[in-house]
């Protein structure tokens, strides 16, 4: 594998790649502000310039010296080469790079958002000067609101360019664009056509300083104080990767996680402003025939009871689950393990998710590739669903079907575990209408919590772990973000408890118990190590 | 050195009551368009050969070798385009505007031998937006040059059929940068392109493309003509031919003149432009303020594409010579030099973008009497961490802004350092008026 030899460390890189994605790659951080991996490069912020030697192409023991400065993100790696980051003068360069996108910096960090993760903020201490020597007056430029999701504070903009390439590259919507020449510049949308198109979200991310805002999350938590954890979005088939950012049993925002073979970079503002649920009208009540439910316990035990009431009374066939594609796979599988251990005939039922019309495809206008896929089909684990119906196989049907089999009173009882978003109530309560022994789990009141004999508060992805499985087929882990709300269980937990197994449901032994019953394809499914983060900070003494 | 009269002027008097507009019919009875039909019974390679012999250098600014560039096209990329670099925005420049405002077949003559030279399907005349008499000209001329055939015909020997047209900016000084000038050929800001690709491999609509100066081709009809060792007995073994000269400023005489490469700047000033007005001789920009200024002991400073090493300066750059007699204040020129690319830098680059900004204030602050004595160094440093490292920066601006500056400090430090006082000596100055 060709090597190159970054401020004396070696590494190695695979295929065509410039010198600063080499060093990112390999876990080298050389600073850079304009390039981002999913953009052209158009290396313009100058801070990444680096010195190089490379092996004279006749003699290969011989080095040639770049007698100038290059830019790192714009220059090809080269087997052989040896690049110096730290060099006086690339040093230099970086120092001075730094000292003129402060010039006109308003330093506003304590009451910017980005403080935290900004990298003006961190370059800074890493490669700027302590004090300034800017005597002049600092230009002056507006806060604008640009879109339903984005705000831009002009003055903190250092003009990288990332958010307007990300809206000609990508979305394909090309509503920023840079007005106004030299230093009077400015990112800005054109009158009458604001930042609104589905994937608007992304540019906060990628801007690299706190001049693309999030009005959502706007001045409601210091990032130092986010925890973030690896998820799945729980909104649609795609399987998009994403951190869940909380603090204090309390979601923040969303962000994506780069995954290169689904989301990239990117995530839709519909996943990142979707998380709302979780905090927002929940069911945490225990709802027995009508009374309030203290004991967890004595709930659990009466939908056992009712099932195997039902069974008893007009024999096997007579109950039915319904499942919810919001559901985990392993809470699926143990849903369905319990009815059937109760009613060998009972019928599975799939809620079917929610389409909205068909997928929505994004694609870079001139190089016609796809940037990202907004799916169609708005819920995480529908595969899921369909693989335990399939396991289990005999009685199921449509959940179009029930209505007329409940109708014709041939039904004892029915258990129901709901969306945790609107969308299908009412068809779930279309198919259940008369139903007296209906058993809802839900993480929201609907009509159908309303007038269910039993109700169980449940908790929502992001209180819990488990696997989903994308349109596409691919099984994908994620870990509990916050803890479940008080008083609410997951699914999982339920059922784990009512098929007699021991201790807490953690969704490994799920997974486990799968692959000892005929589903070996969970087993080995886990979330996958955080990516490290690079530390940029290294403070030296004072 | 034989400089025996005008060749790019030959159709332009001295006396501006002598000179006119030459229409087709005009330049053909002057002998024009000969050297085209000469051009078409050759083989491209030859003419290319021919360039690459008569040591044409570029005359937009960097000097580069015209046959040279000419060679770096792919051999088998098609179509291929020229872009004529008509942009002249370059302060103290309007020699492009003389030559088109007189004589526009003469470009369009040396287009069309470049065109039949590369194999050009398609040649833009990029034109500045401010040159609207010009743009109107250059149509007319085309229209009529359109109508005779020297446009819209094959290549013989060929498929390909050449075609021109103007092309006009929105005024903005980097769209001269040749690459800046493609994009806004292509309908876009006019940013200057990261290389490579270089223009002659993926130029304007990512074809292959050459870019010339207006003046560079109007040079072809005459090596065509005379032949190349002709061209070569003008100038000096650097530098061959001869050369539009602009000089403005203090002169009795300000206007283009013609003469050839390595004349003493001193005899422009006095044989040429009349002499140096309302006093003596202090400095001189020698082309264009990118390239920095002559001092004072650098009158008689030979201009032609070795000045840059011999006189401390960038270069030759456009020959637009802006004299400066003894009464001139070399801080307010600076800071005017400073303002022109404060207002015109593009703003890709970090340093380019902000520098020259920070570098306006500074002068600003300096003229308005409120010049610090740390403010000389700070100056100092600015323009070179702007771009005299090389590789700072994407185009050549900043270092045209970092060479205006450098060289009035290095040339004229008592300027500037007799405008500094410290805070506290200010401070008793403003006390004192209060
Ligand atoms: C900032 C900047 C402005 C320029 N402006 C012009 C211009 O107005 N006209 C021009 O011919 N060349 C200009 N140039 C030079 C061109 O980039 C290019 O070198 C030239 O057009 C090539 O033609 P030539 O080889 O025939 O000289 C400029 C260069 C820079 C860096
Ligand atoms: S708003 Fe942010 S992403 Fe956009 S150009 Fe400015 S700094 Fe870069
Ligand atoms: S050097 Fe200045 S003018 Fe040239 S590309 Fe960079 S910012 Fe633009
Ligand atoms: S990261 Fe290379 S120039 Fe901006």
């Amino acid at each position: 594998m060709p090597t190159m030899e970054v401020d004396g460390k070696k590494i190695t890189f695979e295929g065509k790649k410039m010198i600063l994605q080499a060093c990112l790659d390999a876990g080298v951080e050389l600073p850079h502000y304009c390039y981002h991996s999913g953009l052209s490069v158009v290396a313009s912020c100058r801070i990444c310039l680096v010195e190089a030697e490379h092996p004279n192409p006749k003699d290969p023991t011989q080095m040639i010296k770049i007698p100038k400065l290059i830019p790192s993100c714009q220059t090809p790696a080269m087997d052989g080469m040896k690049v110096y980051s730290k060099s006086p003068k690339a040093a230099a360069n970086q120092k001075a790079v730094m000292e003129f996108l402060l010039i006109n910096h308003p330093l506003d960090c304590p009451v910017c958002d980005q403080a935290g993760e900004c990298s003006l903020q961190d370059y800074s201490y890493k490669y700027g000067r302590a004090e300034s020597r800017f005597e002049e007056d600092k230009a002056k430029k507006p806060k604008k609101d640009i879109g339903p999701h984005v705000l831009l504070y002009s003055d903190r903009c250092i003009m990288c360019t990332r958010c307007v390439r990300f809206t000609h590259e990508i979305s394909g919507t090309g509503e920023l664009a840079v007005f106004g020449r030299g230093h009077k510049e400015e990112i800005n949308v054109f009158q009458g056509r604001p930042l609104d198109n589905p994937l608007s979200g992304n540019v906060v991310d990628i801007c690299p300083v706190g001049a693309l805002l999030d009005k959502d999350m706007l001045f409601t938590q210091r990032v130092w104080f986010l925890k973030s954890t690896p998820s799945i979005s729980p909104f649609s088939s795609g399987g998009e990767n994403i951190f869940i950012e909380h603090n204090q049993g309390r979601i923040y925002r969303i962000k994506p996680r780069f995954n290169a073979e689904i989301n990239k970079w990117w995530i839709s503002d519909e996943i990142r402003y979707g998380w709302k649920f979780v905090h927002e009208n929940r069911l945490s009540k225990l709802v027995v025939g009508g009374r309030e439910e203290i004991a967890w316990e004595t709930a659990e035990a009466h939908l056992d009871g009712m099932m195997r009431k039902a069974v008893a009374e007009k024999g096997p066939g007579s109950t039915a689950l319904v499942l919810s594609a919001f559901d985990t796979t392993e809470e699926m599988y143990l849903a369905a393990k319990w009815i059937r251990s109760i009613d060998r005939q009972a019928w599975l039922v799939l809620n079917p998710p929610r389409v909205e019309g068909t997928d929505q495809t994004f694609k870079n206008p001139v190089t016609g590739a796809v940037t990202y896929v907004i799916r169609a089909e708005k819920a995480p684990n529908r595969r899921g669903a369909e693989k335990i119906i399939s396991h289990f196989s005999g009685n199921t049907c449509e959940l179009s079907d029930l209505a007329a089999k409940v109708a014709g009173g041939a039904f004892g009882a029915a258990a129901v575990v709901l969306d945790p978003v609107p969308g299908t109530d009412r068809a779930v309560e279309t198919a259940l209408t008369g139903l007296e022994n209906l058993a809802v789990l839900s993480s929201r009141p609907t009509a159908t919590t309303g007038r269910a004999a039993l109700t169980l508060p449940v908790c929502t992805w992001a209180e819990k772990s488990g696997v989903f499985e994308n349109y596409a087929g691919r099984i994908q882990a994620f870990d509990r973000a916050i803890e479940p709300l008080e008083n609410t269980r997951c699914s999982g937990a339920i059922f784990w408890s009512l098929l007699g197994e021991s201790g807490t449901y953690r969704s490994q032994d799920g997974r486990i118990m799968m692959g000892r019953e005929g589903l070996p394809d969970y087993a080995g499914v886990t979330v996958p190590k955080r990516e490290k983060k690079i530390q940029l900070m290294e403070f030296s003494p004072l | 050195m034989a400089y025996a009269g005008p060749v790019l002027l030959k159709r332009i008097p001295d006396d501006p009551a002598q000179r006119k507009l030459y229409r087709y019919a005009d330049y053909i009875a002057t002998g024009g368009y000969a050297s085209l039909k000469k051009v078409l019974a050759m083989l491209p390679e030859d003419v290319i050969k021919l360039v690459v012999d008569s040591g044409l250098r570029g005359r937009g600014g960097a000097g580069f070798p015209c046959g040279t560039k000419w060679t770096f096209l792919p051999k088998d990329l098609f179509p291929r385009y020229l872009a004529v670099n008509f942009d002249e925005s370059e302060p103290g420049t309007f020699k492009d505007r003389y030559l088109i405002d007189h004589d526009p077949h003469i470009l369009l003559e040396g287009i069309a031998i470049a065109a039949f030279a590369n194999k050009i399907s398609t040649s833009y005349i990029y034109i500045r937006g401010e040159y609207h008499h010009e743009a109107k000209l250059l149509e007319a001329a085309l229209a009529e040059a359109y109508e005779h055939g020297i446009f819209g015909q094959k290549h013989p020997g060929t498929d390909i059929v050449s075609h021109c047209y103007v092309h006009r900016g929105a005024g903005a000084y980097i769209c001269g940068e040749e690459t800046g000038l493609l994009e806004s050929l292509e309908g876009k800001r006019g940013w200057p392109r990261i290389k490579p690709p270089f223009p002659a491999v993926a130029g304007a609509f990512a074809k292959p493309t050459i870019i010339n100066n207006v003046e560079t081709l109007a040079c072809l009809p005459a090596i065509v003509e005379h032949g190349a060792a002709w061209f070569k007995t003008m100038g000096t073994p650097s530098s061959s031919g001869p050369k539009l000269f602009g000089v403005s400023g203090h002169v009795n005489k300000p206007g283009v003149f013609e003469e050839e490469l390595g004349i003493k700047m001193s005899t422009l000033i006095e044989k040429y432009a009349g002499g140096v007005k309302g006093g003596k001789y202090r400095a001189a920009i020698p082309g264009g303020v990118s390239m920095g200024v002559l001092g004072t002991d650098q009158y008689n400073a030979e201009l032609d594409f070795d000045i840059g090493r011999k006189y401390n300066v960038l270069g030759l750059g456009t020959a637009g010579v802006i004299v400066m007699n003894d009464k001139t204040d070399l801080v307010v020129m600076l800071r005017n030099i400073v303002r022109f690319f404060a207002h015109e830098s593009c703003g890709q680059c970090t340093p380019c973008r902000e520098g020259t900004a920070w570098m306006h204030k500074i002068l600003n602050r300096i003229v308005d009497g409120f010049g610090q004595p740390q403010d000389f160094d700070m100056l100092a440093e600015l323009c070179l961490t702007m771009g005299a490292m090389p590789g700072t920066t994407i185009c050549g601006l900043a270092d045209g802004a970092n060479w205006a500056v450098k060289t009035f400090l290095q040339k004229f430090p008592e300027d500037f350092k007799s405008r500094l006082k410290s805070r506290q000596v200010q401070g008793v100055a403003g006390a004192g008026v209060a």
